[in-house]
């Protein structure tokens, strides 16, 4: 009997209950778009700031000063400690691996570059050579191989020509047999009147007999100290400097969580306990220690600007989003409360005729409780359908990247709902237990 | 209507007067719905502007460097800038004050005074407004006693460590055969290449180097969206012709991206908030107006037409709009001015023309959701009064 009548109160009157739910669907939608929106959107924006670079800058620890104005290194070859490049697969088995990006070693080389268009010797300057990965494979300890360079931690180094050279390019075992690529910077190029194609002879000093020759593939704009350099790989590098399997400067790109008060803590400072979650949380100077851990003799340093510009913004944007959710939720709660009442206000008669026919106040409550917690259940569902096609809509338009539908959302949804349909009724339902039968169905 | 009038708004009166808890419902729902369009609207100008300034926390974003000698057989030794030009830098862009600082850098010998460790290191003269926002860090020892001292210096922390430093000790500086020394009021952290330098006053590095009224470049940090910085840095090199002027492209080309994306979003975000609160306000005020079949059918039974009878809604669903948008709105403002603060610390500028807007909107939605009632045309006098549904 309980079921019929509430089957009874959706089949008379089918478009009164239509409303109530599209009111409640919409609203739903609302929040499940809003909310799929800033769940996702952080992490998606997270992302996005990598487009900044490198935040995290690793030198060996025991070092002479670094020389470097511009960006460029003006200590001698011989000067200075290296760090191994076979320790780097390493980065990727630390506490928050998944959390770097991306990681490219630099080797800075000072040396002499002649084109061989004008084979006259007095052509040589002197030039930055700088070594590196572009597309690096690199042999994690587990066995994996992971991809990397300068093309994910500085994707603003932009090809204006031409490619990026071959990494394996050259004769690994007679590195001065020529056929190694390189890329040269724009201005560099522009000065010297170098295109794609040509070839320089690189010396590592002028007195130097051994000439290595590379090719030139590509030309690069970056808008910073490297248009005036010539790039080759790595272990191009290694060899003009007589350094083999080392680099002197590791860019790491890791994804963070913007700093808090607890994070601007000092780690030694903690208990235990804190430092465990500490250490578990991935601010920037936790994996930074967790970095030092594996790379032996290894100072890693933060680089403010970057992430605390990150920082800044992230949590700005989120607070953002968050407020705008809530927003969104508060009025969807009002709006849809509003109808829930006004459905139940004018049914006095019909909780008239139920009291006189011996239906006690609870029961009375129940039943419309009942009508609202099913509608809510329907309303709920169908909202969260339409809010996540929205929430993809957005995703996709602004980064190309659906959000992925989540299960709590829904169950947020459907409590959220039933929670503000039941709240909305409550008033009303509490009025209308109080009715006396009798004058409402005189219609007084 | 005109001979009418009196009674046409008596009985709107007595529709709005009527039920107190159900006016209370509707102005609830209007109002919320208002509120929250006046509060994103406004805080949407508000962000997009401040997120520009959150971006400053880069640094610099713009560099005036020499123009590069034809001739670069002796490239090494870097070219210099008159510090003339630092003087005819603009001080503010759009109403915005401009950090700039001009560098000297010298490769000089240095040693803590009183020891024997010696070891080149960069020594960059600083003169200009706004270092700690060119040069974003963190100063870990800070001896603020010294800070206004004329010898005093700035110690990057690799270089501290280094030499053993901290904020108080004096610094020998050299530079063939120059001397100079200055006392150290502050380590500073950057994760960047200055973390291995000396700051000292422009003078001083000018005097080591003997170049005087040189400098090796100018940074500037100026706020703005990218196509404003885009702007500024074509209008500089324009007004100087013997100098390079460009952007440092890591930050301004992020910089433009993440913008674009966040302003977007946001955007994207507030006009799908503001279509469903519409939608959703509009189908729960539909349902309070079809519970009105009651008033319709008696209406239609002592001899109103049709059309009167929907007029009087109409009328009242504006000035609910009117009633409900102007008390919402005005909340919704006052709110925005809140949450600016909240979020990025300073409190949003209340911009007027988001009232009227969120106002009419309300009224609209308000309009809008009456419109059911124009079935209740069809609505039987008899068949109301019979309790049929």
């Amino acid at each position: 009997m309980f079921l019929r009548l509430v089957a009874d109160s959706f089949t008379r009157r089918p478009k009164r209950k239509l409303l109530t739910m599209a009111a409640l669907a919409l609203g739903m939608a609302l929040a499940t778009a809003a909310l799929s929106v800033s769940l996702d959107i952080g992490d998606r924006l997270a992302q996005e700031f990598r487009s900044l670079g490198a935040n995290l800058l690793v030198t060996p620890l025991a070092d002479s000063l670094p020389l470097e104005i511009g960006g460029v290194d003006y200590r001698p070859v011989n000067a200075g400690a290296y760090l191994p490049e076979a320790d780097l697969g390493k980065l990727k088995t630390i506490f928050w691996r998944f959390n770097i990006v991306a990681f490219s070693p630099m080797l800075q080389v000072p040396v002499f570059a002649s084109s061989e268009v004008d084979n006259s010797t007095q052509a040589s300057k002197p030039v930055e050579l700088i070594g590196t990965w572009i597309n690096h494979d690199v042999k994690i300890p587990d066995g994996t191989i992971y991809t990397t360079g300068v093309e994910k931690t500085n994707p603003w180094w932009q090809l204006k020509e031409g490619r990026w050279f071959n990494e394996s390019s050259g004769d690994k075992s007679s590195p001065n047999s020529g056929n190694v690529e390189a890329v040269v910077g724009e201005k560099f190029a522009q000065r010297n009147g170098i295109k794609i194609g040509s070839n320089l002879e690189i010396v590592k000093t002028l007195l130097s007999a051994v000439e290595f020759p590379v090719k030139i593939v590509g030309i690069v704009s970056t808008g910073g100290p490297e248009d005036d350099a010539i790039i080759v790989p790595l272990t191009f590098a290694q060899n003009i400097s007589n350094e083999p399997g080392m680099y002197r400067q590791l860019y790491v790109s890791a994804l963070t969580k913007p700093e808090d008060a607890f994070a601007r803590r000092d780690p030694k400072s903690m208990t235990p306990v804190e430092f465990d979650r500490w250490y578990c949380t991935p601010y920037i100077s936790s994996i930074a220690l967790q970095i030092s851990e594996e790379l032996k003799g290894t100072d890693v340093r933060v680089i403010r600007r970057v992430a605390e510009g990150e920082g800044n913004v992230l949590t700005r944007v989120r607070t953002l989003l968050w407020l705008v959710t809530f927003a969104a939720l508060l009025a969807a709660a009002l709006a849809v409360g509003a109808s829930a009442a006004a459905s139940v206000i004018e049914r006095r008669t019909e909780i008239g005729l139920m009291k006189a026919l011996g239906a006690g106040s609870g029961l009375v409550g129940v039943l419309l409780a009942a009508e609202q917690l099913l509608l809510a259940i329907v309303g709920g569902g169908i909202g969260y359908a339409v809010g996540i096609l929205f929430a993809r809509v957005l995703g996709m338009k602004i980064f190309g990247f659906a959000p992925e539908p989540k299960l709590f959302v829904l169950l947020i949804i459907l409590v959220l709902a039933a929670m503000i349909t039941l709240l909305g009724s409550a008033l009303p339902l509490r009025k209308a237990s109080r009715y006396e039968p009798a004058p409402i169905l005189r219609g007084e | 209507m005109m001979a009418d009038s009196p009674m046409f708004w008596r009985i709107v009166r007595r529709l709005i007067t009527a039920n107190y808890g159900r006016l209370f419902v509707i102005l609830l729902a209007l109002g919320a719905g208002a509120a929250v369009t006046a509060a994103l609207l406004n805080l949407q100008i508000d962000a997009k502007k401040r997120l520009t300034t959150e971006f400053r926390a880069l640094g610099a974003n713009v560099i005036v460097a020499p123009r590069a000698a034809s001739d670069t057989a002796n490239a090494p030794a870097p070219t210099t800038l008159s510090q003339s030009v630092f003087a005819q830098l603009p001080t503010e862009s759009e109403g915005k004050r401009i950090p700039a600082v001009a560098f000297l850098y010298v490769i000089g010998e240095v040693a803590k005074s009183g020891t024997l460790h010696i070891e080149p290191a960069v020594i960059a003269g600083a003169d200009g407004q706004g270092l700690t926002e060119i040069r974003p860090g963190r100063r870990t020892e800070i001896n603020a006693a010294l800070e206004n001292d004329p010898s005093s210096c700035e110690v990057g922390a690799k270089a501290a460590a280094q030499f053993k430093l901290h904020p108080g000790d004096s610094l020998q500086l050299r530079n063939q055969g120059r001397e100079a020394s200055c006392k150290i009021f502050a380590i500073i952290a950057t994760g960047g290449a200055e973390d291995t330098q000396i700051f000292t006053k422009l003078d001083t590095a000018q005097s080591l180097a003997n170049l005087p009224t040189r400098i090796s470049l100018i940074q500037l940090s100026v706020t703005g969206t990218p196509d404003s910085v885009k702007r500024f840095i074509a209008i500089l090199g324009e007004r100087l012709p013997n100098a390079d002027v460009h952007g440092v492209k890591q930050f301004t080309e992020a910089e433009g991206r993440i913008y674009t994306r966040i302003s977007g979003l946001l955007s994207a975000t507030v006009l799908l908030v503001l279509l469903l609160t519409s939608l959703c306000v509009m189908a729960g005020m539909s349902n309070v107006a079809i519970e009105r079949k009651n008033d319709v059918g008696l209406m239609k039974a002592i001899g109103g037409s049709v059309r009167r009878v929907v007029r009087l809604f109409l009328a009242e669903a504006i000035l609910m709009g009117i009633a409900g948008g102007l008390i919402g709105s005005a909340f919704g403002i006052l709110v925005s001015i809140w949450l600016g603060k909240a979020v990025f610390g300073v409190a949003a500028q209340p911009r007027w023309i988001v009232y009227p807007f969120s106002v009419a909107l309300t009224v609209i939605v308000s309009i809008a959701s009456a419109f059911p009632l124009r079935r209740l045309a069809s609505v039987r006098p008899a068949s109301v009064f019979r309790g049929e549904a």
